[in-house]
């Protein structure tokens, strides 16, 4: 049992990180160039070159798995020379990263060729004053510095050689001087909770993602707590009628619903019961953040949605182990025995027969993230199905990454959980 | 006696047929079948597997499936017709007047549900018993059944105790509500020798004390002559006769039972007297059946009258009931074999060069991993099984060396070690002088093609996939034996001395019976014309008038081919039969090696001795001493130290100091005679004193 | 050269009737026949389009958002084109052909479910018979590898993959190939487990056959079977997936009408035309039940022949 356990949690950790490793493998093969999405067909190299070096593309593909990881805020403080912390901005709440010299927030700035330092005051502002003497010299002789700047990057700023650099503000693109040689933009890592910036929203990651897992939380939630119950118990009323005219409905029901794709079924629930019944909204806009709280009836489709589509597939598993435990010898032994059919099935079959639909329920989670992004790009739900969906088609891995980690630790995690079941169930491995 | 027969039988059937519905039609299963049993009696019923024992039980309790159903006869209960009776009825008799134990204890068992909970529902639902006194019935009934540690076994799953007490568990929830009618179906088929001895033991005390009627279904001849009081004999569907065990052995009037007990190996005979004949054909198939007698076609006496008309059961001048036509006229004294099953002449050969193989001191451990976080990340204590420990012996040229041993005893693990499936952990093996420790991918490939192996089970001895000329051409094409273009020649000879015709070449195994891919198993083991040829069990899968011809056939082969064999079994009986010496092993070391004779009479090994004592023999007559074994195999983990048959000695207490020395020291190898060595610490002026296990009436026949 | 002329004559009509009893099974379980003759249906459907359609599928010709008509037996799309004509065509890059990337617009026969599944059948047999038979740690980094794959939801390996590189036919086989295998490498594991017991693949060992001759000609002959019927599910599971890929938009690419993309498109006008979705929609859905009934008859058939 212990055994058991341990090599399970072992192996989700090697498979998170496998996942990890091809995932970004996957994307920085394929992604193709960023900034052209960016930036317009019409940018020119030199721009796309410049705004790549500042989302940190131009180091190796290695040290942005790693950065990605568990964050490079440890390796640009080498650089800098001081610890380097967040801090909340009270103007857009999201953190900033700050240079700790000696317990004052710090960042610099290059203007005209002279050196800002910024000193972060107790009520949110910033002070700015000449730096002088921070510059150091290489063996070439060039004076260079190392410093955080106002847009959360560790840079090196080169004395009197000033880059010229493609900054992307509101207004489009716009060339700036007194631009770094170099830029890590500063992250902590997926490992620690930062999954980055967005690029195609321009704000962190982790902010959107937090509302778009809960409300698909709910909605997966919602849909499991209809299917399991239902789908089990039409699986064994099938199981045990094997052959008879209620088995021969059941299946094929089953079977049907299950054979018809998600976007068929939610577009003619939309019909019956948004357009022609008016009963229940037929897209999920969301009014305020907790609108799926306050208005239930929102997810009443997506739900409903879902359930028609994993209800028969789960049934038909439960169905065919049902089967299988009905004809094997411990139940003949029971029935021979001369218990009654109801205890037969109870006490002796169920438990038994359990047992391979919640494994395979359990691996079937993906499944269902699957219909969930069928299901969330139908009703336009604000979930993370269908941020994946926009993010993937936008190009936006760091969010796609993000969002695609969080659904594999789901179905791992879960896959976790069917083991465990599986363990209680199953008492040959509890007692061994 | 007289008393018996006023009540009613127990269980009384009259012309029952079964029948199975199929697409396009219908197979009876079992036809006019009738037999009664009274209470306080046995009833055995013995045949082939196809035969349909297995079906008149099932028709008793009246579970055929869903398309299965008595088409005619009537089945009385104590006087209460059984047949037709449905729902509640059925349910309150079931488990409650007539309980059942079955095969496989394991499977027949629930795995998720404590034993105890398992047990006790049977009173509780039919009795309508407090769960707590339930408990305690259930408790004082594996006490009966000899179960140790009775009440904790009530918490435990079935795969938490052994397959011998797994039998005990079911016996006992079958006898909690004192059923008058106890059908056992194989119930110690899937046990070894000793454990089976001990159930077939208890089952007779409980019956006395019981008084209960019991139909003992069983293809083994000698645990139906054990057991039961009465025989029927099956065939086809069929009982062709039925009499009391002892007519049935002595004096059988019906040519096919006169046949079953000519094809099993009789352990008591000496092995001059011991020879098989086989039944030539095979049962026929229930939707196949010949029009006339069913067994006319594999009969020696067939007349023109077999073949057109059913005999009837007709009773013979001592009771016994036979279903033959010329019952009266059949004298199997006369009875003379037929061309094709003669047995092959063995003529004795003087050895004349050096041992073929050679083995010393081989060992073969397999690492385990333990279950605790230590062994988990690998930084626990290793621990190892010792499947084979120190084993040594020699065999020469034409040869056969039988090794028997029950389950887990290490004879599977020191053949594959010897045919390279597995390399050895230490010590030395040659074979022919070369050195044979290490596995396959380190042997010559002129290695390989000496060394073939006969496999167990006639099922998966052939890739189902390809006909029987490419599986027994394959050898010849792989180690390049034979030229391309003559292969199927070749194979057709060889076909021809497996005894199946060049029309096999194309067949494919789905069409071949097990006897045949057996044959076809030993001819492809011997495509590769090899000097030494392993046999895992080759017939203990097999009905017994098929095993016989297998047996046959392998001592032919070793006569035309001069073939040195290893044959490995769990049935003493076959390998007396077989080999020219034997080794017994017990949880991986042996025991005792030397020729056939010398094993079979004093002086024993105390284990060979017990093993002996627990073989079911096929002679009512015949008397056996009894020595049962206590407890289980010890695991193979951590074996007993010193001697790994301490635990479990019976022998031990005549040793000074109850058999001290034997858990602190190996014992020592006793010569007995000429190669023939006892691995034991008693000394062998004490072993010469055991009388012989096996002893025949004076009378003989 | 006696031996040839002896096995050519009884070798040939054997094969015929190997083939014949194959079939005769599907016959024998009704729900394998009607499954097969659902499929059968569409296939010929995608076989007569080949060569002709009512109309021109992509073509404008009619009014708008039409019901059924003599001229139109299922009626129009948004764009007046003709709905049987779009749904025959769409059958022909699932079930018959493959589109190769580049100009000049050559396609090889086979369609993308069929290619796709195809592959995941060689990659995941290849998998699981190395991981099944060799066991040990093989079987480890196998299993372990694939876990990761199984862990990945498939509609998100899709969306990334298709982001990656691109849509295209090749593209959709690749994402197909890649889904499905883990499934098939375990199946072919089990079924590997199970069969290296047997006491052929024991005989096998003991003539010091190579592991690959083991694995693919003692063992994967005899696992044929159920490796062919779970991959007749899967050419459902891949029409499906096509399906839900036309939908999102990033499936088939044009001009070749994608049963998905149709719906995708048809919904937005729903509200006065319900039929053009309802025709692809019952098309994917039949195909795929018929699929489901075929295997589940066949292997219920091959079950039973084991027995």
């Amino acid at each position: 049992m212990a055994r058991f356990i341990i090599r399970s949690i072992i192996s989700t950790i090697i498979t998170m990180l496998l996942v990890s490793i091809s995932l970004f493998l996957l994307i920085e093969v394929g992604s193709g160039d960023i900034t052209v999405k960016i930036l317009g067909v019409f940018s020119t190299p030199e721009q796309r070159a410049s705004y790549a070096a500042q989302l940190g593309l131009d180091a190796p593909a290695w040290q942005r798995y790693i950065d990605w990881l568990i964050g490079n805020d440890w390796r640009a403080k080498n650089k800098v020379g001081y610890p380097l912390v967040t801090s909340i901005n009270p103007q857009t709440g999201e953190a900033d990263w700050w240079a700790d010299v000696d317990g004052q927030l710090t960042r610099w700035t290059l203007e005209e060729g002279r050196l800002l330092t910024l000193k972060r005051q107790d009520d949110g502002s910033t002070t700015s004053h000449i730096s002088s003497g921070a510059w150091q010299i290489d063996e070439e002789g060039r004076e260079y510095f190392w410093g955080v700047d106002v847009k959360n990057n560790a840079v090196m700023w080169v004395r009197g050689a000033g880059a010229e650099v493609w900054a992307l503000t509101k207004a489009g693109l716009r060339k700036e001087g007194d631009g770094p040689m170099k830029y890590i933009p500063l992250r902590k890592g997926l490992l620690r909770g930062d999954p980055g910036i967005s690029l195609q929203y321009g704000r962190p990651v982790a902010v959107t993602l937090v509302s778009r897992i809960r409300n698909t939380l709910v909605l997966a939630g919602a849909a499991f707590v209809i299917i399991m119950p239902l789908a089990l118990f039409f699986g064994i009323l099938a199981g045990i009628n094997e052959g008879k005219p209620l088995d021969r409905i059941i299946s094929i029901t089953s079977l049907g619903f299950t054979a018809t794709p998600e976007f068929v079924t939610g577009i003619f629930l939309i019909l019956i019961f948004g357009v022609w019944l008016k009963v229940l909204p037929a897209v999920a806009i969301f009014t305020s953040a907790d609108a799926i709280f306050e208005d239930p009836k929102l997810i009443a489709l997506p739900v409903l949605t879902l359930t028609a589509v994993e209800l028969g597939y789960i049934a038909r598993m439960t169905r065919a182990s049902m089967v299988e435990v009905m004809d094997s010898a411990y139940i003949r032994t029971a029935i021979i025995k001369g218990m009654p059919i109801s205890r037969v099935v109870f006490k002796h079959a169920i438990r038994n027969a359990l047992m391979a639909p919640i494994t395979i329920i359990m691996l079937h989670v993906n499944w269902l993230v699957g219909g969930l992004v069928v299901v969330e790009v139908i009703f336009g739900y604000p979930g993370l199905g269908y941020y994946i969906y926009k993010s993937a088609i936008f190009g936006d891995f760091n969010a796609v990454e993000a969002a695609a980690m969080v659904t594999v630790a789901i179905a791992i995690i879960t896959r976790l959980f069917g083991d465990l079941a599986y363990t209680l169930l199953n008492p040959r491995i509890r007692y061994s | 006696m007289t008393e018996l027969k006023k009540t009613p039988p127990v269980l009384k059937l009259e012309d029952v047929a079964v029948a199975y519905k199929v697409r396009g039609g219908e197979i009876e299963a079992v036809q006019n079948v009738s037999f009664e049993i009274n209470r306080g009696e046995t009833h055995g019923i013995v045949g082939e597997s196809g035969c349909g024992k297995s079906t008149v039980a099932w028709a008793v309790l009246n579970f055929l499936g869903a398309n299965g159903y008595v088409k005619r006869g009537s089945i009385k209960f104590q006087g209460q017709e059984l047949v037709g009776v449905t729902g509640e009825e059925l349910r309150r008799l079931r488990g409650d007047q007539i309980a059942m134990v079955y095969q496989d204890p394991m499977q027949a068992l629930n795995p998720s549900m404590r034993l105890g909970d398992q047990m006790s529902e049977v009173l509780t639902v039919h009795r309508g018993m407090e769960q707590k006194e339930a408990e305690k019935r259930c408790i004082e009934m594996l006490e009966r059944v000899y179960m140790p540690d009775a009440a904790n076994v009530m918490k435990r799953y079935p795969h938490q105790i052994s397959g011998g007490q797994q039998q005990r568990v079911v016996i006992a929830m079958a006898l909690l509500n004192n059923p008058a009618l106890l059908i056992m179906d194989e119930p110690t088929t899937a046990l070894d020798v000793t454990v089976e001895a001990a159930v077939l033991d208890l089952i007779a005390e409980l019956r006395r004390d019981f008084d209960t009627a019991i139909m003992y279904i069983t293809h083994n001849l000698g645990v139906v002559a054990r057991v039961s009081t009465r025989v029927g004999v099956m065939y086809a569907g069929e009982m062709v006769e039925r009499a009391t065990v002892e007519q049935i052995y002595k004096n059988p009037y019906h040519p096919y039972t006169q046949g079953l007990i000519r094809c099993v190996p009789k352990l008591g005979a000496d092995k001059a007297k011991s020879v098989l004949y086989p039944i030539r054909g095979r049962v026929p198939p229930p939707d196949n059946r010949p029009v006339g007698c069913v067994y006319g076609p594999r009969c020696d006496y067939i007349q023109e009258r077999c073949r057109e008309e059913r005999p009837r059961l007709r009773q013979m001048p001592n009771g016994a009931i036979v279903r033959c036509h010329f019952a009266e006229e059949i004298d199997a004294s006369q009875w003379t074999p037929s061309e094709d099953i003669m047995p092959p002449s063995v003529e004795v050969k003087d050895v004349v060069s050096d041992p073929i193989i050679s083995v010393k001191g081989l060992k073969k451990y397999y690492e385990v991993q333990g279950s605790s976080l230590r062994d988990v990340i690998g930084l626990g204590e290793k621990r190892y099984v010792k499947a084979v420990e120190n084993a040594s012996f020699e065999i020469f040229k034409g040869k056969t060396l039988g090794v028997v041993g029950e389950s887990g005893c290490g004879k599977s693990t020191l053949i594959k070690t010897i045919i390279g499936l597995e390399d050895s952990t230490s010590g030395e093996a040659k074979f022919l002088g070369f050195d044979i420790t290490d596995d396959i991918s380190k042997r010559d490939e002129s290695l390989i093609q000496e060394l073939q192996m006969v496999f167990q089970n006639p099922d998966s001895t052939m890739n189902p996939s390809y006909t029987v000329g490419q599986q027994i051409g394959r050898p010849m094409q792989r180690f390049k034996t034979t030229p391309k273009d003559e292969i199927r020649g070749e194979v057709v000879k060889l076909l021809d001395a497996m005894r199946l015709g060049e029309n096999y070449y194309d067949r494919l195994p789905r069409q071949l019976s097990g006897g045949e891919k057996q044959r076809v198993g030993i001819a492809r083991a011997l495509a590769s014309h090899p000097d030494l040829v392993l046999c895992d069990e080759p017939v203990s899968a097999l009905d017994v008038s098929v095993q016989a011809a297998i047996l046959n056939l392998l001592l032919e082969v070793q006569q035309k081919f001069d073939t040195t064999l290893i044959f490995i079994a769990h049935d003493l009986s076959v390998v007396r039969f077989f080999s020219d010496h034997v080794a017994v092993m017990y949880l991986g070391q042996i025991m005792e090696i030397g020729p056939a004779e010398a094993i079979y009479t004093p002086p024993y090994h105390p284990y060979s001795e017990a093993l002996l004592s627990a073989v079911p023999i096929p002679d009512p007559t015949a008397v056996q001493k009894h020595i049962r074994l206590k407890g289980n195999v010890p695991s193979a983990i951590n074996p007993p130290s010193g001697c790994r048959f301490h635990t479990r000695c019976p022998r031990r207490e005549l040793l000074p100091d109850g058999g001290k020395v034997c858990e602190l020291e190996i014992p020592p190898w006793r010569d007995a005679a000429e190669g023939h060595r006892i691995f034991c610490h008693l000394p062998l002026e004490t072993l010469r004193t055991f009388d012989p296990v096996i002893t025949q009436p004076t009378e003989g026949s | 050269m006696a031996v040839k002329t002896i096995t050519q004559p009884t070798s040939r009509p054997s094969r015929l009737q190997k083939i014949w009893k194959s079939m005769s099974i599907i016959f024998e379980s009704r729900v394998a026949t009607v499954g097969m003759s659902m499929v059968l249906f569409w296939v010929i459907l995608a076989f007569i389009s080949l060569f002709w359609t009512p109309h021109d599928p992509n073509a404008s010709d009619f009014i708008q958002n039409q019901g059924p008509s003599i001229q139109n037996w299922l009626g129009t799309d948004h764009l007046g084109r003709d709905l049987l004509s779009r749904l025959m065509q769409g059958t022909q890059v699932i079930l018959l052909k493959t589109r190769l990337p580049g100009d000049a617009g050559i396609s090889i026969p086979g369609g993308v479910a069929i290619w796709g599944v195809i592959g995941s059948l060689t990659l995941g047999s290849v998998l699981g018979l190395n991981a099944g038979y060799r066991g040990g740690w093989w079987d480890q980094i196998i299993m372990q590898v694939l876990d990761a794959l199984i862990a990945f939801p498939r509609i998100v390996l899709y969306l990334v993959v298709i982001a990656a590189l691109g849509q295209g036919d090749l593209v959709v086989i690749l994402a197909i190939t890649i889904t499905g295998a883990p499934g098939v490498a375990r199946l072919a594991r089990s079924l590997a487990m199970d069969i290296k017991t047997r006491d052929y693949i024991r005989a096998a060992e003991t003539r010091g056959e190579n592991v690959w001759y083991i694995m693919f000609r003692e063992i994967l002959p005899n696992a044929r079977g159920p490796l062919l019927v779970d991959g007749m599910l899967r050419v459902g599971y891949a029409i499906f997936a096509i399906g839900t890929l036309g939908f999102l938009g990033i499936g088939l690419p044009p001009p070749d009408p994608d049963w998905g993309n149709m719906v995708n498109e048809a919904r937005r006008n729903i509200f006065s035309n319900q039929l053009a979705v309802m025709w692809p929609a019952l098309a994917i859905a039949s195909l795929v039940i018929g699929l489901n009934l075929f295997a589940d008859g066949l292997r219920e058939e091959m079950t039973r022949y084991q027995k």
